[in-house]
């Protein structure tokens, strides 16, 4: 086991090298970040003072949204990366390893997440503290971290199985857009998911796009959509049936594969 | 002994799509139900190599070189037939024979691109489960080998390719590997990092005794590093021995260039070819088994003295060319 654990944090940690020399994206990911606080404080505050019905309170929703795009911003895009390696063929030295490929890529992509979350975390706090001067409560955010952290960490192996459907399609670009979608709908990516028809709530609550966005990112507003045990349980649950899918789906990729250039 | 590589009868077949045409009803047809062709890639192929032979493994684009290497390595299944490498059937022992087999691909990379090899090295030394105090040595002596100096301390994305490629044959020999596939190492290489690169492979093979398996459309790899060849061709075998053998099988002609005090030779003997004459210098192909290449000296002395003459084998191009085009009529013929 010990010796499992060391091999797989040699990925991590090389992943975090990576990042620390990759510094303009997660640059690139505050500045993103910040503007879109900026812009949807500013939209919030404009419908309240124009009398129009706002169903929550503007400063909860800009909180809600910062907890939210903080579990989406933090979480790598590990499918691009794979599937760069299966067209450049780089897939091939990764395979032939004394290593699992898809442990390998997911312990790497943990490592992209523990040098991003922290850094996106504290431009969320400060941003969200600056457009409204209100603060939730402490022991809210305390909830928040350790879950906001497991949903991006089942966000990236959901990304890791999108990646590994590149071994047929070659370009999953289209399956990330339709995914990217279903975060706004299902999700709750932008306003939590009681503003959306009931309908919405119903077909939401069969699929894991609640457990990775509006479920943890309401405990920084309401902490009544679900309790933490109950999410805790949630998430379990969602991380396994992603364990599968990815075994599953890398299974069948290897016993179909037909790399470029022979 | 126990041979390094052994394949025996073995095949592997591709399923690709068909595209019906380039129409829109084409197109739809093809979205709704895609059709397929099975591919042949290899076919009943068998050859076996001895540990710390250096082997050439040749064919034309397509003739199945990449799916036998990857077959080798375990990354890819074989249909049918029997693969054994180092006593490990790969596609069932992958995991255990990863660790005594390095792969180098001349067109991919193990390198991450934004860090220096030195961090790649590190990450492989995990991969590969080996002692920390061994993996320094290790990383100390091949960089000394292969003179990497500062270079394993620079961005990847800094390296020259020759440098770069340097740096990925040192990760993939940094388990100490008893079989190194290669597959185009030197490919876009210029002439002095191919030098380079072909004379630290094969001072490798032989201070280590690392069995090599070599594909390359570079004749000057094969010449170079290896003393066997197996030739493919459409996914089967077509040639099996030592490069000289297969030269001198395949060569029936010389090259012979003479310089003479004469302007031109006129030269009209069986089997003789002038390719070019003028300017005190005529160019020859002499079929050896129709006029021997005594009674062309003859003759051109006849007509002049000479004072000076190049003979040549035909480049191994020809040779590989020659090959491919008697497979290609036998195959079209039967």
């Amino acid at each position: 086991m010990m010796a499992f654990i060391v091999k797989y944090a040699a990925f991590s940690r090389i992943s975090v090298a990576q990042a620390r020399r990759e510094r303009g994206e997660l640059y690139g990911r505050i500045v993103f970040f910040a503007v879109i606080l900026g812009v949807f404080s500013s939209l919030w505050r404009a419908v309240a003072e124009a009398g129009m019905p706002v169903a929550a309170d503007p400063k909860t929703l800009v909180w809600y949204l910062a907890a939210t795009e903080w579990i989406v911003l933090s979480a790598p895009p590990i499918h691009l990366d794979i599937q760069e390696a299966i067209r450049r063929g780089d897939v091939v030295y990764r395979l032939g390893r004394p290593a699992s490929y898809v442990i390998g890529e997911f312990a790497a992509s943990l490592g992209l997440l523990a040098a991003r979350a922290p850094l996106l975390g504290l431009t969320a706090f400060l941003c969200a503290f600056a457009f409204t001067r209100w603060i939730p409560p402490l022991g809210a955010l305390a909830i928040v971290v350790p879950f906001g952290l497991a949903a991006a960490a089942l966000m990236t192996g959901l990304h890791l199985w999108i990646g590994l459907l590149a071994f047929w399609l070659e370009d999953v670009s289209p399956v990330y857009w339709v995914w990217q979608k279903l975060m706004f709908v299902l999700g709750g990516l932008m306003m939590p998911l009681e503003l959306y028809p009931q309908f919405i709530q119903k077909a939401a609550a069969f699929t894991p796009f609640p457990v990775m966005l509006a479920d943890p990112a309401s405990f920084v507003v309401w902490n009544r959509l679900v309790t933490p045990g109950a999410l805790a349980r949630s998430l379990v649950i969602w991380c396994c049936a992603t364990a599968i899918a990815v075994w599953w789906t890398f299974r069948r990729a290897t016993s179909a594969l037909t790399i470029n250039g022979g | 002994m126990q041979a390094a590589v052994e394949l025996h009868q073995v095949s592997k077949s591709f399923r690709v799509r068909r595209a019906r045409g380039a129409g829109f009803t084409a197109r739809v047809f093809d979205l709704l139900g895609p059709e397929t062709q099975t591919v042949l890639a290899v076919d009943r192929l068998s050859f076996s190599i001895a540990p710390g032979e250096r082997v050439a493994f040749i064919g034309p684009n397509g003739a199945g070189k990449s799916t036998t290497l990857k077959m080798l390595a375990g990354i890819l299944r074989p249909d049918a037939g029997d693969v054994r490498v180092l006593g490990f059937v790969p596609s069932r022992q992958r995991h255990q024979l990863a660790f005594q087999i390095g792969t180098v691909f001349g067109q991919r990379s193990q390198l991450w691109y934004q860090l220096p090899p030195r961090d790649t090295f590190a990450l492989l030394g995990r991969v590969y489960e080996i002692d920390g105090r061994e993996h320094k040595r290790r990383i100390d002596a091949l960089t000394s080998v292969f003179e990497l100096g500062t270079l394993v301390d620079t961005p990847v994305r800094h390296l020259s390719l020759g440098e770069r490629m340097r740096c990925e044959i040192v990760a993939s020999l940094l388990h100490s590997p008893r079989m190194l596939f290669l597959d185009e190492p030197t490919i876009g290489l210029d002439v002095s990092a191919k030098a380079a690169i072909r004379e630290l492979l094969r001072s490798e093979s032989e201070r280590q005794g690392v069995t090599l398996l070599l594909t390359s459309h570079d004749t000057g790899d094969m010449e170079r590093v290896c003393k066997r060849a197996i030739v493919i061709h459409r996914g089967q075998l077509l040639w099996d021995g030592p490069i000289a053998a297969l030269r001198r099988s395949y060569l029936k002609a010389k090259r012979v260039t003479v310089w003479t005090e004469a302007e031109h030779l006129e030269l009209t003997l069986p089997g003789v070819r002038v390719l070019s004459s003028g300017s005190y210098r005529t160019e020859l192909e002499i079929a050896l088994e129709i006029t021997p290449l005594g009674q062309v000296v003859d003759a051109a002395l006849r007509q002049a003295a000479i004072r000076d003459m190049a003979i040549e084998d035909a480049p191994l191009d020809e040779v590989i060319r020659a090959l491919y085009a008697n497979a290609d009529t036998g195959s079209a013929s039967s």
